[in-house]
């Protein structure tokens, strides 16, 4: 049982930081720019598939250094020439042209790489266990996964609090109009952020690329996860961002891990149902089979009681 | 109303005559689609374009009404009720406002984002239902129905799919009068205020969450009605029916056709059931096509294609119409060859080693000069529209600009 | 019976208080200005009362009935209309539509989806008359987000007297006016709110003076006096804190 227990909080751990990479850059840039960019986790692709072709020349290292900067290039480009002209026309539009992105990117992917899956590997120096607890290996890929994204953290905190950058778009998120007033140059801001946060998910797909493997639907299974991550947090809340991110991530892995269910509460109740019942389908139900909707339960839920998230302060 | 009669009437008419006209068995079926999107698409519409809610899980009030609509079939195959299936859609339609009041009750207390959210978060915790509820919703393979059951209805019997489409037909005409006709009332024309100005509408005295509401369920009505067609066009639903995918093809579909309008979702469902039926036998790229069309339309025509229509009201007010003609022309022409080409090049890599025939030419992906052909193509196409672009634009200023005569009229 | 009474209501937004203490009684028919610099609070009293900010504390009434912390829209259908100090209209909506549907609950017709708004004659005709009278009805059909910002204005104006009201509450309704735009709306605000009750922040002196049977003076969130015209200009209070600020005024040493 707590073998079950502590490689649970492992794997949860290792999925809510691969969560919080992607869900950093999308909080990122809603609070400077008020998008909730849909098209984030196809950034995630993308860096995953470059990183891919990158890697057969310049190995895993070359990868995972140019193919965000690479996605990066491809977020800001989405910002100056689409992102930026459809601002005009409002938010709605805005979250119709990143849910368009999301649909062509993945086309586009499809159209490049094709459609089966790609052997894509984690490099050999982390053919290693990092440890083994209880008999179960604890490979070095996903230690190294989880030092990324504390890297990842404490950059984005270390810039976020202590350099000149980091204070204008502190304020640009609070106080836009101000910061313009200034004189800073806000369209430029918005586009290095776009392109930053898109990087990041780049990284994200980079690393996770070898682990959740490499295909055309990749984009869609995290996808709206993110999306649940960041409301559960608390728009443009980092803080929140994280915690949601690692409650998810636990929250599915303790599921997964938990062998309990709805036989086991009736048992508990003293009441039990044949298989004939027409709910069947429902006395049986244990706890993996829904483990996939936990988060979108936990968004409804959180959403109905307390609009703002977590952490968040705002609504739209 | 009374001015719109002859609009109403030349849509009827249509709708009668159009199967005599498209008569092949893909031309019913296109048709047969369009009933259904038609609806669904306005459904949509009553959300985001009348109410200005966003909504990324508008699929599960479709796709409840169709699984209960393959339901209800069965029912009447196995004689435990016995009714026409002409009445399906009701089925549909019931089971879609009850999913909309209960799911309503608690989701149209805030628009923006949040209501985006929620509805984001209840598509997938149907869909993921829909997985674990295997007994009624068929798991992957989803559940199959029946509807030559059942009393004939003045002895048809629904055999054969243009019975169907004028079935579907009818529905069509009922849903979308009604849709329009809510526009039209307290309840419809508050949406539109609540859309516009949340916080004025409820200094004159109207709950925006009620005024939500309404339309919330209203919506969920007419999705379930198309889902019921659904359900009778093809005798099966899946899972596939109320995930993401279908919200955001309805979505797509309302944007591209123009969410200002009350015609736009209409023109939209036409467009795309037209390209998904008809470019989905020609290319295997068609999504990607779809993909870009997309998006050129949210960057280059916000209000969609209707609202592209629209702005040429003032030309023509102007009774200058006529002289935009020359330069649309001169500037769609190299648009079309740069369009194209630009497939072809598409297509050309993907060919592999086949052929791909293009306008009388046999181009290979082997072969050098092919690509050449394409590459030049575009450049010339491109070339043009940049050239006769600023021509463009100035017939379209003249066009716009007031006759001297009418100078004085304020509209 | 006052018609609306404020009951030591205090409103603060964190740990600042931007009004403290205030009372006051507006008797039915009065007209009433609440005069005071910027900053002063005048407009976070405005939404105290129509129900837009929860009060901290204290007691609102209007005709009997409490009515702080109700949401806006039940305050409104009491009989309560405000307009804005910045402009608050529906912007993609016809000018004609705007005011239709100002006048939508107050004739009635409620969550309605089953009468044609076409085919309300009263109701259609209410709404032209209301046009006619803030002078809009050559702009019928123009989405209201058009319109240049004087007969946006007007339209503001015409959005919260439309429904015929009882007490009517206008923040700066002539503000950003040319003169003789103001002089327009300060005659049609006479006309439409005649044998009502008006409450009405303003700026212009003349305007006040000209319209108010009473002043009450809010400064720093405080109530300092509420008079008479000719009392509030000799109280010396008011003098110090507000009025003496007119260049043209002695100022004293
Ligand atoms: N929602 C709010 N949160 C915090 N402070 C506010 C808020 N609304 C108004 N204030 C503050 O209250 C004070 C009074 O504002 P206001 O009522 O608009 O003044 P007036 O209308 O008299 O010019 C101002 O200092 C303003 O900054
Ligand atoms: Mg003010």
């Amino acid at each position: 049982m707590f073998e079950v227990f502590v490689f649970a909080t492992l794997n949860g751990l290792v999925t809510g930081l691969l969560l919080f990479m992607l869900a950093s850059g999308l909080t990122l840039i809603f609070s400077m720019m008020g998008v909730l960019n849909f098209a984030h986790a196809s950034f995630y692709m993308l860096g995953a598939y470059f990183a891919y072709t990158l890697s057969a020349y310049l190995g895993f290292w070359g990868g995972l250094l140019f193919a965000p900067l690479i996605v990066g290039c491809i977020g800001a480009a989405v910002e100056r020439y689409g992102l930026r002209r459809v601002h005009q026309s409002g938010h709605v539009a805005e979250l119709v042209f990143t849910f368009g992105l999301a649909f062509l990117i993945e086309e586009a992917v499809q159209f490049f790489w094709g459609r089966d899956t790609k052997n894509y590997q984690s490099p050999e120096l982390f053919d290693f266990a990092l440890f083994t607890l209880f008999g179960q290996e604890f490979s070095a890929y996903r230690g190294f996964m989880i030092a990324i994204a504390c890297l990842i953290f404490g950059a984005l905190y270390f810039v976020l609090t202590r350099s000149r950058v980091g204070i204008i778009i502190q304020a640009s998120i609070s106080h836009p109009q101000t910061v313009a007033n200034l004189g800073h140059n806000v369209p430029l801001i918005f586009m290095c952020v776009f392109g930053v946060g898109t990087a990041l998910a780049g990284v994200a797909g980079v690393i996770a690329g070898p682990v959740l493997t490499t295909f055309p639907g990749m984009a869609t299974v995290l996808g709206s996860i993110v999306f649940v991550v960041v409301v559960i947090g608390g728009l443009g809340s980092l803080p929140g961002a994280l915690i949601a991110s690692l409650l998810v991530g636990l929250l599915q892995s303790y599921a997964i891990a938990a062998d309990v269910g709805m036989p086991e509460l009736l048992h508990l109740l003293g009441l039990s149902f044949d298989s004939s019942h027409p709910l069947n389908d429902l006395w049986t139900l244990n706890l993996p089979q829904i483990a996939p909707v936990l988060p979108y339960l936990l968004l409804v839920l959180v959403l109905i009681f307390k609009p703002t998230g977590l952490m968040g302060n705002r609504e739209q | 109303m009374k001015k719109q009669l002859p609009v109403w009437l030349g849509f009827a008419l249509a709708l009668v005559f159009l199967p005599s006209i498209f008569d092949s068995v893909l031309g019913i079926s296109i048709l047969n689609q369009m009933t259904i999107w038609i609806i669904f698409a306005l459904s949509y519409n009553m959300l985001l374009g009348q109410g200005g809610m966003l909504s990324f899980g508008h699929a599960v009030y479709f796709g409840l009404g169709g699984f209960m609509s393959v339901h209800a079939l069965n029912l009447i195959a196995d004689e435990v009720f016995v009714f026409s299936i002409t009445l399906i859609p009701l089925v549909g339609g019931a089971v879609g406002l009850v999913a909309a009041i209960f799911i309503g009750s608690f989701s149209t207390r805030k628009s923006g984002t949040v209501f985006a959210m929620i509805s984001l978060g209840i598509g997938e915790l149907i869909v993921a239902s829909s997985l674990i509820f295997a007994d009624f919703f068929g798991g992957e393979a989803g559940v199959t129905g029946d509807r030559t059951y059942g009393p004939p209805f003045f002895g048809i019997e629904f055999l054969q799919d243009a019975e169907v489409y004028y079935l579907g037909a009818f529905w069509l005409f009922v849903a979308t009068l009604f849709m329009y006709l809510f526009t039209q009332t307290p309840a419809g024309r508050m949406a539109n205020a609540v859309r516009d100005n949340p916080e004025r509408a409820e200094f004159i005295g109207y709950s925006t969450r009620r005024v939500r509401f309404i339309s919330f369920c209203a919506a969920g009505l007419f999705a379930g009605i198309a889902g019921g067609l659904f359900a009778i066009n093809y005798e099966f639903i899946t899972e596939e029916n109320l995930n993401a995918l279908t919200s955001g093809r309805v979505l797509l579909m309302a944007y591209i056709g123009g969410l200002g309008f009350f015609i736009g979702p209409i023109v939209g469902a036409v467009i795309l059931t037209l390209m998904n039926s008809l470019l989905s036998n020609y290319s295997e790229m068609w999504m990607l096509y779809l993909g870009i069309m997309f998006l050129l339309t949210v960057i280059f025509l916000p209000r969609g294609f209707a609202g592209f229509i629209m702005m040429h009201q003032i030309a023509w007010q102007n009774r200058r119409l006529g002289t935009l003609i020359l330069p649309y022309f001169v500037t769609a022409v190299p648009a079309l060859v740069f369009l194209a080409a630009f497939v072809g090049l598409v297509e050309l890599s993907h060919k592999g080693d086949d052929i791909l025939p293009f306008f009388g030419l046999s181009l290979g992906a082997e072969s050098m000069l092919s690509w050449g052909i394409l590459l030049a193509l575009a450049g010339i196409g491109a070339l043009g529209v940049k050239l006769s672009r600023p021509r463009l634009a100035a017939a379209w200023a003249l066009a716009n600009t007031p006759t001297a005569d009418d100078r004085g009229d304020v509209r | 019976m006052s018609l609306l009474t404020l009951d030591s209501v205090c409103k603060s937004f964190g740990s600042t208080r931007i009004i403290n203490d205030v009372s006051l009684d507006i008797e039915a028919g009065e007209k009433h200005a609440i005069i005071g610099p910027n900053g002063a609070g005048k407009s976070t009293l405005f939404h105290l009362i129509s129900g837009r900010y929860n009060v901290s504390s204290g007691a609102i009434g209007f005709k009997g009935e409490v009515i702080h912390n109700l949401p806006p829209y039940e305050i409104a259908r009491r009989g309560l209309a405000r307009s804005f100090q910045v402009t608050n209209i529906f912007p993609r909506m016809s000018v004609f539509e705007n005011i239709r549907c100002a006048l939508l609950w107050s004739e009635g017709y409620r969550y309605s989806f089953w009468q044609l708004l076409g085919r309300q004659r009263t109701l259609n005709e209410k709404a032209l008359d209301v046009l006619e009278q803030i002078g809009l009805s050559d702009k019928a059909q123009l989405p209201s987000g058009e319109l240049a910002y004087a007969q946006q204005r007007a339209l503001e104006l015409g959005i919260a007297v439309a429904s015929g009201a009882e007490l009517i509450m206008l923040d700066e309704p002539v503000a950003g006016m040319s003169n003789s735009e103001a002089e327009n709306a300060v005659a049609l605000i006479r006309r439409i709110t005649e044998g009502k009750t008006l409450i009405m922040v303003e700026h212009d002196m003349n305007i006040v003076f000209d319209i108010a049977d009473r002043i009450s003076v809010l400064v720093y969130g405080e109530i300092i006096a509420t008079d008479t015209p000719q009392n509030i200009r000799s109280n010396a209070r008011v003098q110090e804190a507000y009025l003496g600020e007119v260049p043209s005024d002695a100022k004293g040493d």
